[in-house]
């Protein structure tokens, strides 16, 4: 506080002490320009002078206000002058009209100046002449500009906020004052100033002497004024006097026009119907009209007014209307009843569907469809009747179970008894009939294939596992047979061996040590040539040859017992071989790879032809007993049956699986063949082949086998004939190998 | 080697063009187009391969004919259609520039086209015009009940009505109105004129809106062609039977609401030889000269039979003066070579001759009268095209030739409810015992049967019996008729049997055995006989027997049919190529949902019956 108060207090003397030293100088100023007025009165006198600043502050209103003092003073120096002079303000100095007494004319005569202090306003002139700057450049400056002398003209004094507004509160003129830039003082206005503010205020005009109702003054026009000479001296040109020619000529066009009546005055529009004739009276065109356009459909009984009670729609039938889409409905309306012909009201969606018409008029693509009206059953081949073509197997007789998936099965020749393999490592031999097991070896690993010699007069079997052929005889045999058997597949001399070492090895134990339960020769295929998926005899007996799932072209071999030899026919197979197999007639055999079947003549080891069955991945095949046909199968669920006389391309394409096919055999005997696939069934058909060449082979669908479970994704894995009756052995994943009788 | 092929310069790219190809070769707006499309009758086309016919993009558009589009280039309505652009400007310019008397004269002489050449290229020959007016009579006769609006105004309304007027006039005097149906949207009538079937649907008499959704301009368009279609038809039709086209419309008749009955049919003979005179003449006796003729003419074809039909009044003008020529009968002059061709070629005689499908004077004998809440246009029309008569009462309109008491008034075809009317004179009481009331439905169904139905289910009052289609359903369809007749008795039938059944397995456990006898013998004839033989000893009655026999064979019938024919269509189907095997499952879908739609309806009648009998039983 007592801080505050000092420095107040400072202030307040040093405001005074700059204020005497302002007043001091100004004091003296002014009294140095009092004597240089004296001079230059005159010069003063029409010079714009600075104004105090009010609100507007244009320069107009300073003029005027300057013009108004100095009239007031001219005025009031002016002796000889009215008394009205003071309402009569003038520009110029009262002038008088006298006639002189020399020529008699008249002559204007001016009252003349006396050079006195009162004669002119410049009294009251600043001192200060630093002219029409912007005042703030002194704003930081003591001075305020300077005088005639080249002076300073100090700021004069102007106290603080508290000091003016008591100056408000005390001055009674104060509030008629304006501060006065150039002076940084406060100067009061004077009355016609104050007028001029009182004006503008109004929105008058701020001249107070400004007429706006002043009469006119005419100087060129009316009686005497007239211009009597023309302003150019061009002659007027002849079209000022002369009628156009072609006007002339365009109206006398259409005069002519209306004469003879090609033009028709108010002429009447022609609003009435266009007239109609005989349009098709004349010879009718030679071109064939369009297509006319299809006619809608005409009601039915559930469009009518009142339609019998059945057709009405339930609620679930209206709420299932109203939730499909208008373009999705069948009709495009609900069927109602209605009592009475009166009670039908207006249908609503009339004029939406001529429109809908319309837009299919105008709109949518045409397209002509004949329109088949046929009897879906005569679609259906007919066929001979199943029960017609009896003996096939249509029961299951027996079961026998492995513990693991029984992936092949083998059929003695005399076909009463069935070898199977499981994964297990595992190979039963049972009977068929009865199904009673006679004897079970045991392998390491999973038996890939198990195949019956096709000789009647030996009796043994080779199982394929990893790496190994192994042949087997099986227990009591007749002795002849037994030994014919022993004498085939372990001689007592040896064939001579190859010239060219093979790297595949067949090896006997010695006789002393044979027995029922281990093999009596065994094939040793070269190293990681993998599990044989199949093995398959030539008809004779001698020569077999197997499929490996490793290697590329080791994978087939074909072994011949009697010279204890083993040869790969293929240096080199494109694609992965499949399926292999003996023409049953002629030295032909089968490859096939994943997507195509190759027939080989071996004889002369060439190509004979490729056959094309279409399916991405073959599973299976078999070839018809007759050697005329052949059946391949494929993982993509389609079989193909081709006439190998006829084409490359299947003679039939079946699909009724709905898995992938796995198995394929023919029956040797009956014309029977059957399919087996991981759907779990087995499908039996007729399959009658011609020996005339015109008439195609019969296949007809004749059992679904059903009974095997489908493990793993697994179904029916191998199907296997019994050559002497129309009964089928079947191996399942599921563990379950079955006889299927008739 | 051969000639090397680019694409995009042959086939089905060249064949085709997309619209706005179209639009951008023809130099026209898409309207335009549009209006020219309607025109000419030019729709799009569905090319074999999208692909190919849009040069290899798939983007959805529609394609046109090529030469659908080079025909249009040369069309004079396309030529018409851009000076109307250019008049457009040229009006809107004046018009900006408040040039009043400029744009006067540019409306008067705006570019208007015509459509006759149109008609004639699409309609080489009456009949194929004549094929096609389905659409053009149901839009005339919507347009003809809309009230006007500044997008529809009322010359054209007027028009339509005029054209829906004259097409009546037609059908009725030719007598050739086949059939009608009262449906839920409006009346479908169906006529056999010059041997083509024309159906077209007439609107309840309500106030349509037009709805937000409909494009009026494209609705004018087509009414734009289907006026100057119908205009030529009519022409052509009216002056084959001699009429004169158009027939004059009585203003007076006209103001008074006469509809049909303001229009006067005009021989055309009677016009040249003295058209002021028979004018007024006509004016005066216009109500019944169409109708009077008619009955005139139906009576004189029953002449025969009806005696006192000569002192019958006929107050108009006959002109089948050429009746009485008798008509030359072919001889037929067997020729040697081919007896059988020529004995087989028939005549106009022998195709007279035969029995003609409906009745057209089926209500000749009959005179109606309307009661006034029924709708007067409709059932004018039916009863005058079949021949009757017909009056109405001054509230459905002027013109009517009947009086309500007029003596010769037969059915009153009324759409009330019965009201007890006490204070009843006994005039009035005489009046209305002669008379028969009808409901509408009657006229309608009397007409679609061919015959005069018995009034008494459709007195007044009465619960309708259901109204059908005239025009059947796809064959197979369900027939609610059949239905009725057949298998509610064989239903009825079953039911009795199965509660009989109740009651026997009630009675006694042997009939049981006795039953699976039966079932067993049903093969063959020696058991069967046997196991009768059984059933006596055991005290059965015999009829009870039959029936279970009877049942027992139904059962296995189905059993048997379902069971082996089943799978073994099923195997064969496996030997159907792939072809024949989509075919075959697509034909069998619409089959199946057929069926499904027609067992569907079926059960439904069924459960109705039953309900029904259980409240006949319980009431």
């Amino acid at each position: 506080m007592t801080i505050q108060a000092r420095s107040s207090k400072k202030r307040k003397q040093h405001g005074q002490d700059e204020a005497s030293d302002t007043f001091n100088e100004a004091v003296n100023l002014e009294m140095l320009s009092d004597e240089e007025d004296k001079e230059d009165v005159e010069s003063d006198n029409g010079e714009v002078d600075e104004f105090p600043e009010i609100d507007a502050g244009s320069e107009e209103s300073g003029e005027e206000d300057e013009t108004y003092k100095s009239e007031e003073d001219t005025g009031a120096s002016g002796e000889g002058s009215s008394s009205g002079s003071q309402e009569q303000l003038h520009i110029f100095p009262e002038v008088k009209t006298i006639v002189s007494d020399i020529t008699g004319q008249e002559k204007r005569v001016y009252p003349e100046i006396e050079p006195d202090y009162d004669s002119d306003s410049s009294t009251e002139d600043t001192p200060n002449r630093v002219g029409d700057i912007p005042m703030h450049w002194y704003d930081d400056l003591p001075h305020v500009g300077y005088d005639m002398d080249g002076k300073r003209v100090l700021k004069p004094a102007r106290g603080d906020e508290l000091d003016r507004f008591l100056k408000t509160v005390e001055d009674p003129n104060s509030w008629t004052s304006a501060f006065d830039k150039k002076a940084q003082a406060d100067k009061p206005l004077t009355a016609e100033e104050l007028d001029i503010i009182r004006r503008l205020y109004a929105n008058e005009n701020p001249d107070a002497d400004y007429d706006p109702y002043e009469p006119l003054t005419e100087w060129f026009t009316g009686p005497g004024k007239e211009e009597i000479m023309p302003l150019t001296a061009a002659p007027e040109p002849k079209r000022r006097w002369i009628p156009s020619k072609w006007e002339h000529k365009k109206v006398m066009k259409i005069v002519r026009a209306i004469r003879q009546g090609r033009i028709l005055p108010n002429r009447t529009k022609n609003t009435s119907q266009p007239p109609f004739y005989a349009i098709w009276g004349d010879s009718s065109s030679s071109n064939a009209p369009p297509l006319p356009a299809p006619k809608p459909t005409l009601p039915t009984n559930s469009e009518s007014y009142n339609p019998p009670e059945e057709y009405l729609p339930t609620e679930e039938d209206k709420k299932q209307w109203e939730e499909t889409d208008p373009e999705d409905r069948e009709h495009d309306y609900l069927p109602q009843k209605y009592s009475a012909l009166r009670l039908v009201p207006g249908y609503e969606r009339f004029i939406k569907d001529r429109f809908n018409r319309q837009l299919d008029l105008y709109m949518a693509p045409r397209v002509q469809r004949v329109k088949l009206n046929i009897d879906p059953n005569s679609l259906i081949p007919k066929l001979p009747s199943p029960s017609s073509l009896k003996p096939f197997p249509t029961y299951k007789s027996l079961k026998v179970v492995h513990t693991h998936i029984a992936r092949c099965i083998s059929v003695s020749p005399d076909g009463a008894w069935v070898v199977s393999g499981d994964e297990g490592g595992v190979v039963r031999l049972w009977e068929v009939n009865v199904g009673r097991e006679v004897k079970k070896w045991k392998f390491d690993g999973k038996i890939g294939s198990i195949e019956w010699c096709p000789r009647t007069d030996v009796s043994y079997f080779v199982v394929g596992t990893d790496d190994m052929l192994h042949f087997l005889i099986p227990p009591n045999l007749p002795a002849s047979i037994l030994q014919l058997t022993q004498s085939i597949l372990a001689p007592s001399t040896l064939p001579p061996a190859p010239e060219t070492p093979s790297p595949v090895k067949w090896s006997t134990p010695s006789s002393n040590t044979w027995t029922d339960e281990t093999a009596v020769l065994t094939i040793h295929l070269p190293p990681s040539s993998g599990l044989p998926t199949q093995i398959t005899w030539h008809r004779r007996g001698d020569y077999l040859a197997s499929v490996s799932i490793g290697g590329s072209q080791g994978a087939v071999w074909i072994h011949q017992v009697s010279r204890r030899h083993s040869q790969a026919p293929f240096k080199k197979v494109r694609g992965k071989v499949q399926m292999v197999l003996f023409h049953p007639m002629k030295p032909c055999f089968f490859v096939a790879t994943q997507q195509y079947v190759r027939m080989y003549n071996l004889s002369e080891q060439k190509l004979l032809k490729t056959l094309q069955p279409g399916i991405k991945w073959i599973s299976s095949m078999d070839v018809h007993p007759s050697g005329d046909h052949l059946i391949v199968g494929g993982y993509d669920r389609k079989l193909c049956w081709f006439d190998l006389e006829l084409s490359d391309k299947p003679y039939k394409v079946l699909r009724y699986h709905t898995r992938a096919i796995r198995s394929l055999h023919f029956h040797p005997t009956y014309p029977l063949f059957a399919s087996s696939s991981d759907d779990g069934a087995i499908q039996i058909f007729h399959s009658r082949v011609y020996n005339d060449l015109m008439t195609d082979p019969l296949i007809v669908p004749l059992k679904i086998l059903r009974g095997h479970e489908i493990t793993k994704g697994l179904g029916v894995l191998q199907v296997k004939w019994c050559s002497r009756h129309p009964w089928l052995v079947s191996g399942g994943a599921d563990g379950a190998v079955n006889v299927w009788c008739s | 080697m051969g000639r090397l092929r680019q694409k995009g310069n042959a086939g089905a790219a060249k064949a085709y063009v997309t619209r706005s190809i179209a639009i951008k070769k023809l130099q026209c707006s898409l309207a335009d187009f549009r209006r020219l499309c309607i025109l000419k009758g030019i729709f799009p086309r569905e090319p074999k391969s999208r692909k190919r016919a849009n040069k290899g993009s798939s983007a959805p558009t529609s394609f046109y004919y090529a030469k659908d589009i080079a025909y249009l280039a040369h069309e004079p309505v396309l030529k018409k259609l851009r000076e109307h652009k250019a008049f457009a400007k040229k009006l809107s310019r004046a018009l900006g520039r408040g040039e009043w008397s400029s744009a006067k004269s540019l409306e008067e002489n705006k570019p208007v086209y015509k459509l006759d050449h149109i008609i004639k290229e699409r309609y080489p020959t009456f009949i194929d015009a004549l094929r096609d007016i389905d659409d053009a009579l149901c839009m005339i006769f919507l347009f003809a009940s809309l009230p006007s609006n500044p997008r529809i105004p009322p010359s054209l309304v007027e028009n339509c009505s005029r054209l829906a007027a004259e097409w009546q006039l037609y059908i009725m005097r030719s007598h050739s109105l086949r059939k009608a149906f009262l449906s839920i949207k409006g009346v479908y009538y169906q006529a056999e004129v010059m041997d083509q079937t024309i159906t077209w649907l007439v609107p309840y008499q309500f106030t349509q809106n037009i709805p937000v959704d409909v494009d009026v301009r494209v609705m004018l368009t087509f009414l734009e062609l289907y006026q100057t279609l119908l205009g030529f038809v009519f022409f052509k039709l009216y002056t084959d039977v001699g009429l004169v086209y158009p027939p004059p419309l009585d203003a007076k008749r006209d103001e008074s609401a006469a509809g049909v009955g303001a229009y006067l049919l005009q021989e055309a003979s009677q016009k040249s030889d003295k058209p002021a005179v028979t004018k007024v003449k006509v004016v005066e006796v216009e109500g019944r000269q169409v109708s009077g003729r008619d009955v005139y003419k139906t009576i004189k074809n029953i002449a025969s039979s009806s005696p006192n039909a000569d002192d019958m009044d006929v107050d108009a003008p006959t002109i089948e003066n050429n009746f009485g020529e008798t008509e030359e009968e072919f001889i037929v002059q067997p020729s040697k070579s081919d007896a059988e061709m020529a004995s087989s070629l028939p005549t106009l005689q022998s195709l007279k001759a035969l029995p003609q499908s409906i009745n057209t004077s089926l209500f000749a004998p009959y005179t109606f009268w309307l009661s006034r809440e029924t709708s007067r246009p409709i059932f004018e029309f039916l009863v005058r095209s079949f021949g009757g008569k017909i009056g109405w009462p001054a509230s459905s309109g002027g013109g009517s030739p009947l009086d309500e008491s007029d003596d010769s008034i037969t059915h009153v075809i009324i759409d009330r409810p019965v009201i007890e009317q006490p204070s009843e004179t006994d005039e009035q009481r005489e009046l209305r015992l002669k008379r028969r009331y009808v409901q509408p439905q009657w006229v309608v169904d009397s007409i679609n049967a061919g015959k005069i139905l018995l009034e008494a289910p459709y007195a007044q009052g009465q619960s309708l019996p259901p109204h059908l289609s005239p025009f059947g359903e796809y064959e197979g369809a369900y027939d609610p008729a059949e239905l009725a007749n057949e298998e509610l008795a064989a239903d009825e039938d079953e039911s009795e049997i199965e509660g009989e059944d109740v009651e026997i397995e009630d009675a006694d456990i042997e009939n049981e055995a006795l039953q699976a006898v039966a079932t067993a013998a049903t093969e063959d004839s020696a058991t069967l006989r046997a196991a009768e033989l059984a059933a006596e000893a055991a005290g059965i009655d015999p009829s009870t027997f039959e029936k279970e026999v009877a049942k027992s064979r139904r059962k296995s019938k189905k059993s048997s049919s379902n069971g082996v024919d089943e799978a073994e269509t099923d195997m064969n189907k496996m030997m159907m190529s792939n072809k024949q095997k989509k075919l075959y499952e697509k034909v069998k879908h619409s089959q199946d949902k057929r069926n499904l739609e027609r067992s569907k309806l079926e059960e439904k009648k069924k459960n109705l019956h039953k309900q029904k009998r259980k409240l006949g039983q319980t009431s």
